[in-house]
């Protein structure tokens, strides 16, 4: 049975078109209680919230050449919470001035039954790993520290690996479309992390070699 | 015999030789005699130099002087015989006579000091007085001035220091820039931005999601004059607050009976209390109450989109800094926010005498509280992602997907009940208790035969109250029952439960209560 024709042309109607303003940085493990403690002063005043969270890359490979990327993501940590879908677009092209990234972003929150449902849709799981760390929040603003572990055994989610010792800073808005203001409140945020990480716009498109 | 030939005797001394060996031929070999230096010398060793040469006379005066000096000198020229046999023989002469000329030339020294007295001279020591010769009180003087000096010493030391510790003080009381700006930093958030300090006052970092920037600027206060004196509340920090939070405010809430005429509204220059903003103001007070105004304003703004959006029966009328709204019939809720900036043009003074004041504070708190409230639940735990990469929202929100909850669930889930509805219903339970206890209290002097007794609860919600009140017949409390209700008074209606258990709810209406009451009066009657 051939795979039903897919376009890769972001879901509109119905919803407001949501994007996604992202920068992204790293950091060293040994530098890591520095940044969670400049963050827990410079965002919102909360208990610092942990996380861990497993997910699974689903790929649906089309007539045309780039295929369809699903991200399914469930929490270790909240077995009880629903799993989450993500299509993220391409990054939006445009002004070179803009500090973040911008690209088109759907979310879904689906039950527990998602995997199968993926698989008989024709998803296939392309790669999965676990990731884990906190969580802070200033505003509309997240940020999310975390390191990335290797998922050894396909579906075992006990023995993993970690795949540097460094931890993946990213720091994200979801925003409706065309408020531009969001990338300027960013960029005074990355400012104030400024010798610790250098939080940056990193085309994905760009890191395929 | 007489005449015999004179016999020649000649006298020879033995002046035999020492034999020093007898050789084996039997010859013998002579020690040679000493000859007259070396028999001199032996001589010269003898003479003990210690005694004068008419030491006979003054052997007895020398002796206990030179007594033991003498007794060494023998034991020495013995020592130097016996252990040194080798030395040059005229050694102890040379050593003696020596010291014999050291010892003289110590005394002519001593002596041409005496008599010439040109480069030395001989001083008497100070010989201590005898004690018991100075006088006791000399001794007290000299004691009582030797401590005088000190004590003036220490004295003048101490002012010193106290003067440089006053001098530090006032330093410090002066305030400079620095300790300033640390005292604020320490109580506000502050970051540095080109070469301006700014400075956070919203609430945004509590929860508030009130769009307002809140920035203040801190700026060093350089307008002194430094030949005048320094004003006792001189401060070298000010800040500066964006202007459209200067002043101070406060949210009225008020209840009165419903004005007939619909154009006055809006028009009510409702400031109570002026304060003044004086140029010298500390930078605490003016921040403090600059964030006052922040939050009046975002709860103003947060009950006019309510009031707006909300459909209730009756709707809300929202007039410039006022809404309001009718709690009862004939009876009108209003709210307002009072902002004076302190300018005097625009702070017109009402011309009618100032009404009594029916502002209710605890409603006003309640409102203070219910932001802060919601501010809160803006930052809980419960609307972090768990996986991180969902949105941010209310995790029920979230479940509502998957689990396929329909619209009465979602409305069940999310909140209610907005800031405006709340404090309708507070302000209407407040009302009708206050009518409540009233009506109780007017009948109760109206009417002395049975007498009433209202019992009030300590201790209530901002929704419920309660109170008892008994009917009783004075000095027949034993033979009849006292009527015992008690009064529930919730937000809209009483509800009262008699002693058996009936249970009847009343309505808001102060008639009701009254001809309640009043119906239960004749059940007391004998």
């Amino acid at each position: 049975m051939e795979a039903p024709p897919v376009t890769v042309m972001p879901v509109t109607g119905g919803t407001i078109n949501m994007m996604e303003y992202l920068l992204q940085g790293s950091v060293l493990d040994l530098a890591l209680e520095s940044l969670l403690h400049r963050l827990r002063g410079l965002c919102d005043n909360m208990e610092p919230e942990t996380f861990t969270d497993h997910e699974l890359v689903y790929l649906l490979k089309g007539q045309q050449g780039n295929p369809f990327i699903l991200r399914a993501r469930r929490a270790l940590s909240h077995p009880n919470a629903p799993w989450h879908l993500r299509y993220l677009g391409q990054p939006e092209v445009g002004d070179k001035n803009r500090y973040a990234l911008v690209r088109n972003c759907v979310d879904v929150a689906a039950s527990h039954s998602l995997p199968e449902f993926l698989n008989e849709m024709g998803f296939r799981m392309d790669h999965e790993f676990v990731t884990s760390g906190h969580i802070f929040r200033k505003g509309a603003m997240k940020v999310v520290v975390c390191n990335v572990s290797r998922v050894q055994l396909p579906g075992n989610t006990e023995n993993t690996e970690r795949m540097s010792n460094s931890h993946l800073v990213e720091l994200s808005v979801l925003a409706p479309a065309g408020q531009d203001t969001v990338s300027e409140d960013m960029r005074s945020f990355a400012e104030q992390l400024k010798p610790l990480i250098h939080l940056e716009k990193i085309d994905p498109s760009k890191q395929r070699h | 015999m007489s005449g015999g030939p004179a016999v020649r005797i000649s006298i020879e001394s033995s002046c035999e030789k020492q034999v020093q060996e007898v050789g084996l031929d039997g010859l013998e070999t002579y020690v040679p005699p000493l000859s007259m230096s070396q028999n001199l010398a032996k001589l010269a060793q003898r003479i003990d130099f210690s005694q004068g040469s008419d030491s006979e006379e003054n052997g007895v005066d020398s002796e206990p002087r030179d007594g033991e000096w003498g007794k060494q000198e023998p034991e020495e020229e013995e020592d130097t015989v016996k252990f040194q046999p080798s030395l040059w023989p005229w050694d102890s002469v040379r050593n003696n006579l020596r010291s014999s000329l050291t010892e003289m030339c110590v005394l002519y020294d001593v002596l041409s000091v005496v008599k010439e007295k040109k480069y030395m001279a001989l001083d008497p020591v100070s010989q201590d007085p005898t004690a018991g010769k100075t006088p006791q009180v000399f001794q007290l003087m000299s004691k009582k001035k030797s401590l005088a000096t000190a004590a003036q010493l220490l004295l003048k030391g101490a002012e010193k220091l106290s003067k440089s510790v006053a001098e530090n003080q006032e330093n410090r009381r002066q305030r400079d820039f620095n300790t300033e700006l640390l005292r604020l930093r320490s109580q506000w958030k502050l970051r540095k931005v080109g070469d301006k300090i700014l400075g956070d006052l919203s609430y945004r970092s509590a929860g508030s999601l009130f769009p307002h920037h809140g920035t203040f600027e801190v700026i060093k206060n350089t307008d002194i004059d430094l030949d005048k004196k320094i004003p006792e509340d001189y401060c070298p920090l000010d800040v500066q607050i964006p202007s459209d939070l200067e002043g101070s405010a406060y949210i009225k809430v008020s209840i009165q009976k419903q004005s007939p005429d619909i154009g006055d509204l809006g028009t009510v220059n409702l400031f109570r209390r002026p304060q003044k903003n004086k140029p010298g103001t500390p930078w605490h007070i003016k921040l403090e109450a600059a964030q006052n105004v922040l939050l009046c304003k975002e709860i103003f703004a947060q009950l006019s989109r309510e009031a707006v959006q909300i459909k209730s029966q009756i709707p809300h009328i929202v007039v410039k800094n006022q809404i309001i709204s009718q709690p009862f019939p004939g009876l009108q809720l209003s709210i307002s926010l009072c902002h004076c900036t302190g300018d005097k043009k625009i702070n017109r003074s009402s011309p009618e005498k100032p009404k009594p004041d029916d502002h209710l504070y605890v409603l006003e708190h309640n409102l203070h509280q219910m932001i802060r409230e919601f501010h809160k639940q803006q930052l809980s735990s419960v609307v972090m992602p768990h996986p991180a990469s969902a949105p941010f929202g209310h995790k029920r929100l979230r479940l509502a997907g998957p689990m396929a909850y329909d619209k009465a669930e979602i409305s069940s889930l999310q909140q209610s009940e907005g800031l405006l509805e709340k404090i309708i219903k507070q302000a209407k339970h407040i009302f009708l208790r206050s009518r409540t206890a009233r009506t109780i209290d007017c009948l109760a002097s109206r009417i002395e035969d049975p007498q009433i007794q209202a019992h009030w609860s300590n201790i209530n919600d901002v929704y419920e109250s309660s109170v008892k009140v008994l009917i009783t017949s004075h000095g027949y409390e034993q033979i009849c029952k006292s009527i015992q209700l008690q009064l529930n008074i919730g937000v809209e209606q009483i509800r009262v439960v008699h002693r058996d258990g009936r249970a009847i709810t009343l309505s808001h209406q102060e008639q009701e209560l009254q001809d309640f009451l009043l119906s239960q009066v004749p059940r007391l009657r004998l």
